[in-house]
């Protein structure tokens, strides 16, 4: 704003009063506009900046999970309005704030620092066989595959041949199309996103890269070693089974169980596609909402792919080589089923179990066969199927007990060499051959007390809706049920509801950052979803028959899965027991991140604007560079009406029955028309906050000064002697008179009633978030005691009805701000009623008495003012 | 507040389309083009008041189209527009000029409010030469 500073030397001159026609009315209007506008648009950037700030220190707190792009759109949103601020206020003051840009550089290139920070560089081999990977290829092949190559080249046990598309393949696939910064866009555009938005985000990302070309070197390098399977097996068209092994995906202590997909018995034909698909679930609905509940971040995660020949399974299952529900418990748990072992870990079949002491000689103390109603198979062209088992068979245990110990026995040593509990997938091929498909730490939950019917859980029988089942995760908790029947039902999954479905399946697992307890009728406790919800500590029964028919979406329930029973109602004995839910984004990648770049931001320094260290270059966050602007921002614009006095040629004098007065300087759009002439009748203003304060100025007629004391009146006389300024009789050029400049959303009014002088300033529109009240009160008759009486007593006046406010000495000034248009009228209404009646109240300042009749009698005014449909009666009620 | 024009400059073709009807419903003057390259043909030929600019496009990219809006046809307000944050290209951005930075998706209201403060301040420079 280039020109602005002459018109401003121009006014100061002007009014300096040697000429007064220098300056038009004109010239001041469009200085005015200027300055107000920016800062109009300071306001805005401080108002934003503080809220994202706000949102930064809540998002840290952590109940609500927030990813990388939050911390990215927020240091960046943060950025470009301080900047803004910054720049603003040196329009309002040009040149005199300068080094704030510098201050603001320093500050900003910290935060840069941290943001930039990027994961090490790996190795470059796209693809490695299995023959070459051990556990210090984690880095390269993602640490299941990297298990893999371990427990086989390590442990010499049974593992099927093959090889891993490695992080490099991976960095090779996205680069060559471009496909990170495509998708940390959406990613970035759904961020506040509620679960429905997710399911199109997700959908819409995997089909961008299952659009994408594996490009030539990357799928010449990946059919070469499948070749080699094809080789090595002797079996042309070898088929095989290709699974995610995610690097990154064991960050901060999470098990990632099963957000991924897999491949099984996929032909030659269909390899590169297969690889995509994985690489595409990366993205599916529930890794995306995971990652993001967990604090992941999506550029950590590379997706390696392993790619392993097909064992057709007569039997397979998961082996715990300790309960995962009970720390306590160090029997090895075998769950079984007929064919592949993908029904243990979707959930979808109820498996054999089979409890195994690990004490010499391994032997096997319990076991539990299901019915089975079905088993996978490979087909034999491509992909696996779902067979119905009908005879004895499906009554028949799928593995005997030599088989069981047998698998005990691998557990055992498996454990042994990683030194941690294990988690162990395997299949047995048609000789009888187990061969172990994957294994990874197993993490074990402590259970506070696994109790049947104990002591206080019967207790509320007569409540009893449902009991039975397996604890998938231990707990106890309250809350509405939700029957989730169809997959669309899982959109309107409600916060805080105890999901209820047929099946355990890991579909719903992005629900368990919102449910409070799970309630099904078929699930594994070994399988992914109750995974999850130990993960998430959310209460979890698996297996309970009926479930789906004797809970209806809306019943009130509290779930005890320790207690294997649901009640209706809330059972507050139970309850009282309750853990409190995890901080999970706690300890992970993006909380660090945004723990480090917060205190560039949030923390505020600059407290005190009176002190001397209140500058520039004490500015060591974003929060004091703000808080120093929006002071100095202050100062700057509210100086305009103290010091641009206008020509009385350019105003109008209000006509009006109130016996003062009003003169009136149209900065822009505050009139309906332009008028001709001196005067300005009410129904030519437009301005909403002039009418709001006039509405308020004529809401109780004043009733003259106040009975005064004889010292009352005494202080008077001796202050007016002393400072002839203030004695009314003498012809100051602005004694009780008004002035208002005003525009349709603003008013700065001067007001000098008698001894004492007030400035509102405001700005009222249909922004919320721009719209303030400042008010400021000085000044009276009366002895500097009785004064400062005053401020007190309009200061608590304010206070009560929410201004901010600060006493200095006998003056008051006061601030409101960021409430929508009809509650900043309320409070202009109140200061034009303050305005008129706190008149020469310093009089009667020295008699409590006095005091709190005064009081009273104005608050019983202001509420009748702010509530006009209260009789009187309610008014003295509510006092 | 008078009708002004915007020109939307954006490579996503259903995000662009969809922008241009809603702000012209909005009672504004608006035109939609892809690249960097149309915005700056059009600004040669006729007056704009206000550009709204993706940061990210093929081409010519939005901060390397700003730096160019700037000094040929400085009056022009220039609001950034990016669905990717990137503090550093936004702190740029705003270094270079731009009148504001949004980030995508934003609210309508949002980006009217800010195209009237932008048209607003432009009419202010010019009434105080």
């Amino acid at each position: 704003m280039p020109r602005l500073g002459d018109v401003f030397r121009k006014i100061a001159f002007w009014k300096r009063g040697e000429n007064h026609q220098t300056v038009d009315a004109e010239a001041l209007r469009t200085a005015f506009k200027a300055r107000y506008h920016s800062f109009k648009l300071l306001l805005n950037a401080n108002n934003k900046a503080l809220e994202i700030m706000s949102e930064m220190e809540t998002a840290l707190r952590g109940s609500r999970p927030f990813s990388m792009s939050f911390v990215r759109a927020s240091c960046t949103a943060v950025g470009v309005n301080v900047f803004l601020i910054v720049k603003h206020l040196n329009e309002l003051a040009p040149e005199k704030y300068t080094t704030l840009f510098e201050r603001f550089r320093e500050i900003q290139d910290q935060i840069n620092g941290v943001l930039a920070k990027r994961a090490p560089p790996r190795g470059d081999r796209l693809v490695l066989p299995f023959d070459e990977i051990d556990k210090d290829k984690a880095d390269l092949v993602g640490s299941k595959m990297a298990n893999v190559g371990e427990v086989r080249n390590r442990l010499k046990l049974k593992v099927p041949s093959g090889f891993v598309v490695t992080s490099a393949g991976y960095q090779r696939f996205f680069e060559a199309n471009d496909l990170q910064n495509e998708i940390d866009r959406r990613l970035q555009a759904s961020e506040a996103g509620e679960l429905d938005q997710y399911y199109a985000l997700s959908a819409d990302i995997q089909q961008l890269i299952m659009r994408s070309r594996v490009p030539d070197d990357l799928a010449e390098e990946i059919m070469e070693a499948y070749r080699a399977l094809e080789r090595e097996t002797g079996e042309e068209e070898v088929r095989v089974s290709m699974r995610s092994s995610a690097l990154g995906e064991d960050a901060a202590d999470t098990s990632f169980a099963g957000q991924y997909r897999s491949e099984l018995n996929v032909s030659p034909d269909y390899l590169i596609e297969a690889y995509k698909d994985i690489v595409a679930s990366k993205y599916s609905l529930q890794a995306v909402a995971y990652r993001r509940s967990r604090g992941i971040m999506d550029e950590d995660i590379s997706m390696c792919v392993g790619c392993m020949v097909m064992v057709d399974a007569v039997a397979g299952g998961v082996t715990y080589s300790r309960n995962p529900l009970n720390i306590r418990d160090d029997s090895i748990i075998i769950n079984s089923v007929w064919g592949l072992p993908k029904s243990v870990v979707d959930g979808s079949v109820a498996p054999d179990a089979f409890i195994i002491s690990r004490r010499e000689p391994l032997t096997v103390i319990d076991k539990d066969i299901k019915t089975k109603d079905y088993k996978f198979v490979c087909f034999p062209d491509e992909g696996v199927c779902r067979l119905d088992l009908t005879g004895e068979g499906r009554e028949l245990p799928s593995i005997d007990d030599a088989q069981a110990v047998e698998l005990a026995r691998i557990a055992l040593q498996l454990e042994d060499y990683y030194g941690t509990p294990q988690d162990i997938e395997w299949a047995i091929d048609k000789n009888g051959q187990i061969y172990i498909l994957q294994c990874r730490p197993l993490k074990q939950t402590e259970v506070a007390e696994k109790v049947h019917g104990g002591a206080g859980r019967d207790l509320g029988r007569e409540h009893l809706l449902l009991e039975g089942g397996d604890t998938a995760s231990s707990g106890v908790a309250f809350g509405p049920v939700y029957v989730l029947r169809k997959n669309s039902d899982a959109l309107q999954f409600p916060r805080g509801a105890v999901l209820v479905a047929a099946q355990a399946l890991p579909r719903w697992a992005p629900l368990l950052s919102l449910a409070s307890a799970v309630v099904t009728e078929q699930g594994s406790v070994a399988g992914h979803l109750a995974n999850v919800a130990r993960e998430f500590s959310v209460p979890a029964i698996f297996g309970v028959a009926g479930a789906t028919a004797a809970l209806e979406t809306g019943d009130e329930v509290t779930v005890d899965a320790d207690g294997l029973r649901v009640y209706r109602g809330r059972m507050e004995h139970l309850l009282v027991a309750e853990a409190p839910r995890k901080n999970l984004m706690e300890g992970s990648p993006v909380h660090e991140v945004l723990r480090e770049v917060i205190q560039y931001i949030v923390p505020l320094y600059l407290l005190d604007p009176d002190s001397t260290e209140f500058r520039p270059r004490n500015c060591r966050t974003m929060h004091d560079i703000t808080r120093f602007c929006h002071e100095k921002s202050v100062q700057e614009m509210f100086s305009f009406g103290k010091e641009h006095h206008f020509s009385e040629r350019a105003s109008k004098q209000l006509v009006c029955d109130v016996p003062m007065q009003w003169w009136f300087i149209n900065l822009d759009d505050g009139f309906r028309e332009d008028v001709p002439g001196k005067f300005v009748h009410l129904d030519n203003i437009v301005s909403i906050p002039v009418l709001a304060l006039w509405e308020g100025i004529n809401a109780v007629p004043w009733e003259g000064p106040p009975p005064v004391d004889a010292r009352g009146f005494m202080a008077v006389l001796l202050e007016a002697s002393a400072n002839p300024a203030l004695d009314p009789a003498m012809p100051s050029h602005y004694a009780n008179r008004n002035y208002f400049m005003i525009s349709r959303n603003f008013c700065s009014l001067s007001s000098r009633f008698g001894f004492h002088f007030s400035t509102v300033e405001t700005l009222v529109g249909e922004r919320a978030n721009e719209n303030y009240i400042s008010f400021q009160f000085k000044g009276g008759a009366a002895d500097y005691h009785r004064r400062l009486r005053r401020a007190q007593f309009v200061a608590s006046l304010l206070e009560e009805y929410g201004f901010r406010v600060e006493v200095k000495e006998d003056g008051v000034f006061a601030r409101m701000e960021g409430f929508d248009e009809e509650f900043m009228k309320t409070r202009l209404r109140m200061l034009g009623y303050l305005l008129m009646h706190t008149r020469q109240l310093d009089m009667v300042m020295a008699n409590d008495n006095a005091y709190h009749h005064h009081r009273s009698k104005m608050m019983q005014d202001i509420d009748s003012i702010l509530n006009p449909n209260l009789t009187s009666v309610e008014h003295a009620a509510a006092h | 507040m008078d009708a002004f024009s915007v020109l939307l400059v954006d490579d996503e073709v259903e995000f662009l389309e969809t922008l241009v009807k809603r702000l012209a419903k909005r009672k504004l003057q608006v035109t939609g083009v892809t690249s960097a390259e149309e915005a700056i043909g059009i600004l040669g030929e006729k007056p704009v008041d206000i550009v709204v600019l993706d940061v990210k496009m093929p081409g010519m990219d939005g901060l390397e189209a700003l730096r160019q809006i700037k000094s040929t046809s400085p009056d022009v307000e220039v609001i950034m527009l990016t669905g990717h944050a990137n503090v550093e290209a936004a702190i740029q951005g705003m270094e270079l000029g731009a009148f504001d930075y949004l980030m995508k998706p934003m609210d309508i209201d949002e980006l009217l409010y800010k195209l009237q403060d932008a048209y607003k301040k432009k009419t202010l420079r010019k009434l105080a030469r």
